[in-house]
């Protein structure tokens, strides 16, 4: 087990230096001298150069990618291009606790509802309420994430219009705080914000439980007379489990990419929000940024989800 | 895949289709072929009759009616941008506006025209699906964002058909560095989620790509000039996957009879790869490529919300999508059109992907 996951780190390594390397090379070949952009009119060469010592833009490039390594593991991201001398760090600490919010729902209400909900399809497999169930996660999977937000805000306003009520559309309340107001705030945003990897996790649970209680290890325990909880919770469960948390990582860049879309149509300011603002002010070490937290949430997941596989897969320790 | 083959039917491409289940006579003369040549010779009429497994795939296609309907659709949503704005534009008299003059349909229909008098308007005899927030027709900029879809997505298909084969060929059935190189460069895509990619890239580079491409024209005109970035980054990002399923299948095939037996009769690699391997790749290319056309609708619709793709005045349907964000509480229509739209778009291309899994590829049927 050892060597799987020391193998696996090593992956994972490997991997996220790829990532900080392609995110840090973007940003230096951007178009464009952001030193000049800030100092518009008040341009003069001493201060340019000063400037640009100071951004530690006269180094060579791979300095610059070793400082803007060494800077990540210090949670510095730079400085901003933008906002003279205001850290990437600063910027994005209003909206991180937001995104980081929404995350954690997002991948909870995926668990939490996803699995579940296939596994009770598994269960009655072939009638109505199956049928049902999987056609609507066919559905909400289909769909892109900001189709479905434009569809539930319209719903909203349209409910709000005829009976006065005046449920939210856009904005978020108090962070990590569940009061009333609070809650119709997030309500909305973080069950559409959900929806598609719940929507596919039901799915591939009903698949894999499917799957599994056609083994003969289920009609074995059937056959020697164990109650039917105990097959499906003890037996069947735990493996229709693994090939789940195999995607399981993969499910967090979508979580990742739907921050982008919620946080525009819902009006979050979260990091996602602030990244696009940062786009349109060409603020390049803040989009560098999100791109590189965005990337190690989902390194960090896939670690996560090799860990839980050598916890449902006991085969992995035994090699 | 001609029924001619039969004779040489080790070497025939057709004969042991792993992906389509064979019919029983062919597997039977697959697997015994040398020894029952006599029989084969008396059989030859009847043999012609019996459909290749390409025919059979697309018979069962054919009864599949949700990926029939699903494909009518999608031919529609393909005709009606190229062909739509010819007759659109020619529909409808010269119309006196207070703000342009007298006006034709060709203006008033086209999708950049502003109205300023006419905005938000409903459907109409003159604007068919009403008009947007600065009084231009939306069954027009409808168009447009299809063309706009339509382009994007066949541009993509391209590189990621190409590249993926091409990669996944030569790692599948060469192994080596190229098949590591490969492994490695999934992993990393599978850790930066494609989209992110693509935001990073169009925001980086966006205002050059504006710059540059505009010169070209046609592709660059209409605040179009982005979407060749757009293409570029979401071809990066979806090819890994489809050389991945290349290489899967090649590494099946590798293994074949008819691949060893063309081996032991001398046929090069070259002449293997090309005969033999790659023309049994076409289901499971098709399958993942139709799959890969909704991504990649869904990206540049994305992207363009975000700002990031199609630039004013140009029209895509998340643009139109984005434009029209605010006025949900006074015009719904206006947001939920290229919404609705683009959920059909969406929802046939992942049933006729589904159904050309079951029809080409029966094994992978629960």
């Amino acid at each position: 087990m050892l060597q799987f996951l020391l193998k696996r780190l090593i992956g994972l390594i490997f991997v996220v230096l790829c990532v900080t390397f392609i995110t840090f090379i973007l940003g230096y070949l951007a178009p464009g001298d952001p030193i000049k952009t800030l100092l518009g009119s008040h341009f003069d060469p001493i201060t340019y150069a000063q400037l640009r010592h100071q951004y530690g833009l006269d180094l060579p490039w791979y300095q610059q990618y070793y400082n803007f390594l060494v800077g990540l593991f210090h949670f510095d991201f730079g400085y901003s291009f933008h906002y003279q001398g205001r850290a990437v760090l600063d910027i994005l600490s209003s909206g991180l606790p937001i995104s980081l919010e929404l995350g954690v729902w997002g991948l909870f209400l995926t668990i939490l509802i996803g699995i579940p909900i296939g596994i009770f399809a598994a269960l009655r497999a072939n009638t109505w309420v199956d049928t049902a169930t999987m056609g609507a996660s066919l559905v909400l999977y289909a769909l892109p994430t900001f189709v479905l937000a434009v569809f539930v805000q319209v719903l909203i306003v349209s409910i709000d219009g005829g009976t006065g009520v005046n449920w939210p559309v856009a904005g978020w309340g108090n962070n990590w705080q569940y009061t009333w107001s609070d809650i119709q705030f997030k309500l909305a945003p973080i069950l559409v914000y959900a929806a598609i990897s719940f929507a596919y996790f039901a799915r591939l649970s009903r698949t894999t439980m499917l799957e599994v209680l056609r083994q003969d290890y289920v009609r074995t325990a059937r056959a020697k007379g164990l109650r039917e909880r105990v097959v499906i919770y003890k037996h069947a469960f735990r493996n229709a489990m693994i090939p789940l948390v195999t995607v399981f990582g993969l499910f967090l860049g979508l979580l990742v990419i739907g921050v982008f879309f919620i946080e525009r149509i819902f009006n979050i300011p979260g990091i996602g929000a602030t990244a696009i603002q940062a786009i349109s002010d060409r603020d390049y070490p803040v989009i560098q940024a999100t791109a590189v937290l965005g990337a190690v949430a989902v390194v960090l997941g896939n670690l996560i989800s090799d860990l839980l596989y050598t916890v449902v897969d006991p085969r992995i320790k035994a090699e | 895949m001609d029924t001619k083959d039969t004779n040489t039917d080790l070497n025939s491409p057709g004969a042991v289709v792993p992906d389509a289940a064979p019919s029983p006579m062919q597997t039977e003369l697959a697997i015994e072929g040398g020894e029952e040549v006599p029989i084969l010779g008396g059989q030859e009429k009847e043999q012609k009759k019996s459909p290749t497994p390409f025919q059979d795939s697309l018979r069962r296609l054919r009864r599949d009616k949700r990926a029939m309907v699903s494909l009518g659709i999608m031919i529609f949503f393909i005709l009606l941008p190229i062909f739509g704005p010819l007759i659109y534009t020619h529909i409808g008299g010269t119309v006196v506006s207070p703000t342009s003059g007298t006006i034709s349909p060709a203006a008033y229909h086209s999708p950049f025209h502003v109205e300023l008098d006419s905005q938000d308007q409903g459907p109409s005899a003159q604007y068919w699906l009403g008009t947007d927030a600065v009084g231009r027709d939306l069954f027009a900029r409808l168009m447009q964002g299809l063309l706009i879809s339509i382009s994007v997505a066949l541009a993509v298909e391209v590189v990621d058909v190409l590249l993926g084969i091409t990669i996944g060929v030569l790692a599948g059935f060469y192994g080596g560095w190229i098949d590591q190189l490969l492994a490695r460069f999934t992993d990393i895509m599978f850790a930066f989620p494609g989209l992110l990619f693509a935001i990073l890239l169009t925001g980086i580079f966006g205002y050059q790509a504006d710059t540059i491409f505009s010169k070209i024209p046609i592709i660059g005109a209409n605040g179009n000039a982005r979407l060749i970035l757009v293409s570029l980054a979401l071809a990066m990002t979806t090819w890994p996957l489809m050389a991945r399923y290349v290489r899967g299948q090649t590494l099946q095939l590798k293994e074949q009879q008819f691949v060893e037996a063309a081996r032991t009769s001398g046929t090069s690699n070259t002449q293997i790869i090309s005969r033999h391997i790659v023309p049994n790749l076409f289901s499971i290319v098709i399958i993942a490529a139709t799959l890969n056309i909704s991504g990649t609708i869904i990206g540049e619709a994305g992207l363009s919300f975000l700002g990031l793709g199609v630039q004013p005045p140009g029209s895509s349907l998340g643009l139109m999508i984005n434009d029209a964000l605010d006025l949900t509480q006074t015009h719904p229509w206006e947001v939920l059109l290229p919404s609705i739209v683009l959920t059909i778009i969406v929802l046939a291309l992942s049933f006729l992907g589904d159904g050309l899994r079951d029809a080409f590829d029966p094994r992978s049927k629960d």
